[in-house]
């Protein structure tokens, strides 16, 4: 089966005041079909920055400056590349093929919408031929029953409603109804299509669990608690049943009791759906729990990737080692990294972590290592391997 | 309906603000002499003859609460008074100059409000770039124009340099005999509108290239502070995470910002919309005053400047109501734009 | 300190508050050397009225004698530009400087100490700020008769009710800040509180941004000597001056910008001032503004 997403050399840099900053350097990073990659880092350590990467939505002033993404879209059954695409294909792409969710809900809604305006939008995007489709079929049986006629609307205007759902549900890109769309008060003429989508996005919200999805999506975010609005908004992700749903920290902003239910629900998501999942999360324990397999990420470039209980039982590489020793355990004493995080401006010549590593090499100071796979599915990035 | 309680309880708040306000009113009037305050009570000409009996009858040698209730009580009989400066009481004073005003603000408000939001949210939309340097700059230089003196240049060009092309006054002299003549008929009193309903085009042409200079005037500064304005509302909304999630979503930047981002970046530009209004009745003073268009901000100065007070403090009354209100219309709007404030509360 | 350092580093960089500090320095370097830029002639009494050359209502152009040429009445021009420099800093300087006190003080105690005495000298700003600020000014100006003492009391009047409100905004802000709850709670006497804690963390930015709006205050007094609310007639006053010129913006037939000077001068003069102040204000408030400044 062909890899989703292959990342190859990436590399991200920041033009800051004061000086570039490698955000991501080198990085190659494989998400297979139907798995649940986790990303796990330190703050600054370019997980974030990575995901934001596969979107094309680095904020300014940073620039993805080189390297490869290529993602196999399933529906066409090609390969794309991402970083080369026109901006138009790459918006067709986000919020249907590959989405994302963030890490604060609150945040991420808009304040003065409602969440089933919100959730609605994304059908009305990329679903119009769908929703123009149901639109028609809506009208015919209004003309066919006979019955469901409004009093004093004659059949032409049936017909021409009729025709322009039709229209809209065949062509990609239809004139009339998209001149009509533009005159404000035409505009209205067109709400078949919004009771569609508002139609479409009470289904998703009960899929994402959420009790009595048709008041809620009246609401409006700030009306919800933490734990509803994180639904909603991985409702919004999935509305299109996207082939990547990429989860930037979902459930760091939410207390531990709902965090338990955020990844339940993750996982069922990965049974119904059969979406790839991009996990990017700086809790251990939380990746232990809903992936199949980690990468380990550290100042911007990758120190292993493996299999969850691989990563978790047989760590290789001193960070991820380090890592893993530094999780409070009772009866142990805390342990912690020794050393400061890398600079962002000036990192640490050669392999990034040795100034804290406890096992370094001379040779670590020169040269970074490359990644090589150990032993089966296991990869590292250091010199002792 | 929580609206509607909301309503009522501003407009019972209002209840000391203005009870406040008249009394601020009434004491700047205390440090005028009784011979002088009589005109805030005269409502015919006449009555000047008599003073002494005048000073006995409204009591002005009385205590000041003595002399505010009777006062207060004159006001709300609607008499605020007699203008010595045009010869008849404030009150109609007030509705005889107010039309004038209001063709000013008709056609000064939209420009305002239209210009200043989009240029602002250009101007964020493309930070850092010569659009947003340039309308910066034009800002700054808009911020800082006397507005005395833009009228006085703008006239010098336009009508001294280019010989009457844009004139000062409301209307040139042909014009105003078809106004007042009995064939024209003045619903409004607001030469733009009534021209168009006495279906006569000369007029109504000869109006606007009237108003061309002054409203020109009036909005320039304004513009560039709403601009302003909204261009920090708008790079606050842009940095917020529901924009970064709306193009998540695959939306075109152009709804990103004209959809999610505006309408938040609205919200604080509303509620300074009763400071726009303060600052359009600034304006209007001196933009009447130059122009010489005879409305109330030019009736306010020559009382101003010859010491009537009855009609200055009419039209400082006045205004002060107006304000109020207009202070209650913006919060009802920003409750109505703001979701958060019109309803509280989490639903489980 | 070094904050302060940086702040100054980045107004020096940016071409446009680089631009507002100069104007600023030049228009400071006038009003302390006019006496020697425009001497007062001997035997006048009083600096600040300017010296008439004649009577004739008629301005006369720019000559030797006259370097910005005289305005109606004959007062010449540049010395009154020139004097009025110091007319337009001691208005703004003064009303600003009053303005801050009782802003501050004001402010302070309503944000500070909050309840009764919050809602008093909240409703007290209220009714202040229920009047368009021209409107306030003119009544006061003609209660108490015009001179520029009743313009600065007036312009006072009408700009301490914002200063109060958004110094009691920054107080709020910071009254729940954990240092001021452990300054308390070590035993520090209220006063102690505002003004060795909150005073100095809440009101740097007001304080600054206040003090552009040195700007606005001469703008508005400008405008109050023109409509002839201000300072008297002949006293060296930018709006004064201005208003002369209101009978002469149309020249005769054959030049009609013939009068040019007695309208543009002092109006320039007033813009680059407030010009200079607004350059200077608008690069603090995107300094101040953490997202805005860097990148």
């Amino acid at each position: 089966m062909k890899d989703l997403i292959r990342i190859r050399d990436l590399a991200v840099r920041f033009y800051t005041y004061e000086g570039i900053v490698h955000a991501i350097d080198d990085l190659d990073l494989d998400i297979r079909q139907g798995e649940t990659l986790g990303i796990v880092g330190e703050t600054g350590s370019g997980k974030s920055m990575t995901a934001l990467a596969i979107l094309r939505l680095v904020p300014y002033p940073g620039r993805i400056e080189s390297g490869s993404i290529v993602f196999f879209d399933k529906a066409l059954g090609r390969e794309l590349e991402l970083l080369k695409l026109r901006e138009g294909r790459m918006r067709a792409i986000r919020g249907n093929k590959i989405s994302m969710v963030f890490q604060e809900p609150g945040a991420a809604l808009n304040p003065v919408f409602t969440i089933g305006d919100q959730i609605s939008e994304v059908y009305l995007l990329h679903r119009r031929q769908e929703l123009g489709h149901r639109a028609k079929q809506r009208v015919d049986s209004l003309l066919k029953d006979g019955t469901g006629l409004a009093a004093g609307m004659r059949k032409p205007f049936w017909r021409w409603q009729h025709r322009l759902y039709n229209k809209i549900a065949q062509e990609s890109n239809p004139v009339e109804p998209r001149l009509l769309s533009r005159l404000p008060l035409f505009r209205r003429l067109l709400w078949r299509l919004r009771d569609e989508a508002n139609l479409l996005t009470v289904d998703i919200l009960k899929d994402v669990e959420i009790p009595d999805p048709a008041r809620v999506a009246a609401h409006y975010p700030h009306e919800l608690s933490g734990g509803m609005k994180q639904r909603a908004v991985i409702a919004m992700a999935l509305a299109c049943s996207p082939e990547l749903l990429i989860a930037d920290e979902p459930t760091t902003s939410l207390d531990v009791t709902i965090q338990a239910q955020m990844l339940e629900l993750f996982r069922r998501i990965k049974v119904d759906k059969g979406a790839s999942v991009l996990f990017v999360t700086h809790n251990l324990g939380v990746a232990a729990e809903i992936c199949d397999r980690v990468a380990v990420m550290y100042a911007g470039r990758l120190c292993e990737v493996a299999g969850v209980e691989e990563i978790f039982l047989h760590p290789l590489h001193p960070y991820t080692k380090a890592l893993l020793d530094a999780v409070p355990m009772p009866g142990k004493e805390l342990q912690t990294i020794p050393g400061v995080l890398a600079d962002a401006l000036n990192p640490p010549p050669g392999c990034r972590f040795h100034p804290r590593c406890p096992s370094a090499l001379p040779m670590c100071q020169q040269e970074r290592a490359k990644l090589k796979e150990v032993s089966k599915n296991h990869m590292v990035a250091c010199h002792l391997f | 309906m929580e609206l509607r309680s909301y309503i009522i309880r501003r407009l019972l708040l209002l209840i000391p603000v203005l009870f406040g306000v008249t009394v601020f009113i009434f004491g700047i009037t205390m440090l005028f002499s009784p011979i002088e305050r009589v005109s805030l009570y005269v409502t015919d000409a006449r009555q000047f003859t008599n003073i002494p009996a005048l000073i006995e009858t409204y009591g002005l040698d009385q205590p000041f609460f003595v002399q505010y209730g009777n006062w207060i009580s004159q006001v709300f009989s609607g008499n605020l008074g007699w203008s010595r400066v045009v010869g008849m009481p404030v009150w109609d004073a007030i509705w005889h100059f107010l039309p004038t005003t209001l063709e000013l603000a008709m056609f000064a408000t939209p420009i305002i409000i239209l210009m200043g939001i989009f240029l602002g949210t250009q101007a964020a939309a493309h930070k850092d770039r010569p659009l947003d340097h340039g309308t910066r700059v034009m800002a700054i230089f808009g911020w800082s124009l006397p507005t005395f003196w833009l009228g006085l240049i703008l006239l010098m060009v336009f009508y001294g340099y280019f010989r009457g092309l844009l004139p000062p006054s409301r209307l040139s002299v042909p014009m105003e005999l078809v106004v007042h003549s009995a064939d024209f008929i003045r619903y409004t009193h607001i030469n733009t509108i009534d021209a168009i309903l006495n279906l006569n085009g000369a007029v109504f042409l000869d109006a606007l290239r009237h108003l061309v200079l002054p409203v020109i005037t009036l909005t320039v500064v304004q513009v560039a502070f709403i601009m302003r304005l909204m261009r920090s509302s708008m790079l606050e909304s842009l940095g917020k995470g529901y924009v970064l999630t709306a193009r998540a979503k695959g939306l075109a930047e152009r709804v990103v910002i004209n959809k999610h981002a505006r309408r938040n970046a609205l919200i604080p530009v509303i509620t300074v919309g009763g400071y726009l209004f303060a600052a359009m009745v600034n304006g209007v003073v001196i933009t009447e005053t130059i122009f010489t268009f005879k409305g109330i901000g030019w009736w306010a100065w020559q009382a101003a400047v010859r010491l009537d007070i009855a009609s200055v403090l009419g039209f400082a009354l006045f205004n002060a109501v107006l304000f109020v209100l207009v202070n209650l219309v913006v919060d009802i709007l920003y409750t109505r734009v703001d979701p958060r404030v019109r309803l509280g509360g989490v639903m489980q | 300190m070094s904050d302060w350092k940086l702040m100054v580093r980045q107004l020096v960089k940016n071409p446009l508050s680089l631009a507002g500090i100069i104007i600023i320095v030049i228009f400071a370097f006038i009003a302390i050397f006019a006496p020697l830029i425009a001497p007062t002639p001997e035997g006048h009494r009083d600096p600040y009225m300017i010296p008439r050359d004649g009577y004739s209502a008629t301005p006369r152009p720019p000559s030797e004698e006259h370097i910005f040429g005289t305005t109606e009445g004959q007062y010449d021009i540049f010395y009154g530009v020139i004097w009025g420099t110091r007319s337009a800093f001691h208005v703004g300087l003064v009303v600003i400087g009053i303005v801050l006190v009782t802003g501050i003080v004001l402010g302070s105690l309503a944000g500070y100490f909050g309840g009764l005495v919050d809602e008093i000298i909240m409703r007290i700003t209220d009714i202040f700020l229920a009047f368009p600020p021209l409107i306030l000014a003119m009544a006061i100006v003609a209660a108490m008769g015009p001179s520029l003492k009743s313009v600065m009391i007036a312009l006072t009047v009408v700009s301490w009710p914002s200063y109060a409100r958004l110094i009691r905004g920054d107080i709020l802000q910071v009254r729940e800040e954990d240092y001021i709850e452990a300054s308390r709670g070590i035993g520090a006497s209220n006063f102690r509180v505002i003004i060795r804690h909150a005073l100095p963390n809440a009101i740097y930015p007001t304080l600054v941004m206040a003090s552009l709006d040195i700007g606005a205050i001469v703008l508005a007094a400008a405008a109050l000597s023109f409509l002839g609310l201000g300072a008297p007639e002949g006293y060296a006053d930018w709006g004064q001056l201005t208003s002369f010129a209101r009978n002469w913006i149309v020249g005769s037939s054959t030049n009609p910008l013939k009068y040019w000077f007695a309208v543009t001068i002092p109006g320039l003069f007033i813009l680059f001032f407030v010009m200079g102040w607004n350059l200077l204000g608008d690069a603090f408030r995107d300094i101040l503004d953490p997202r805005l400044a860097r990148r």
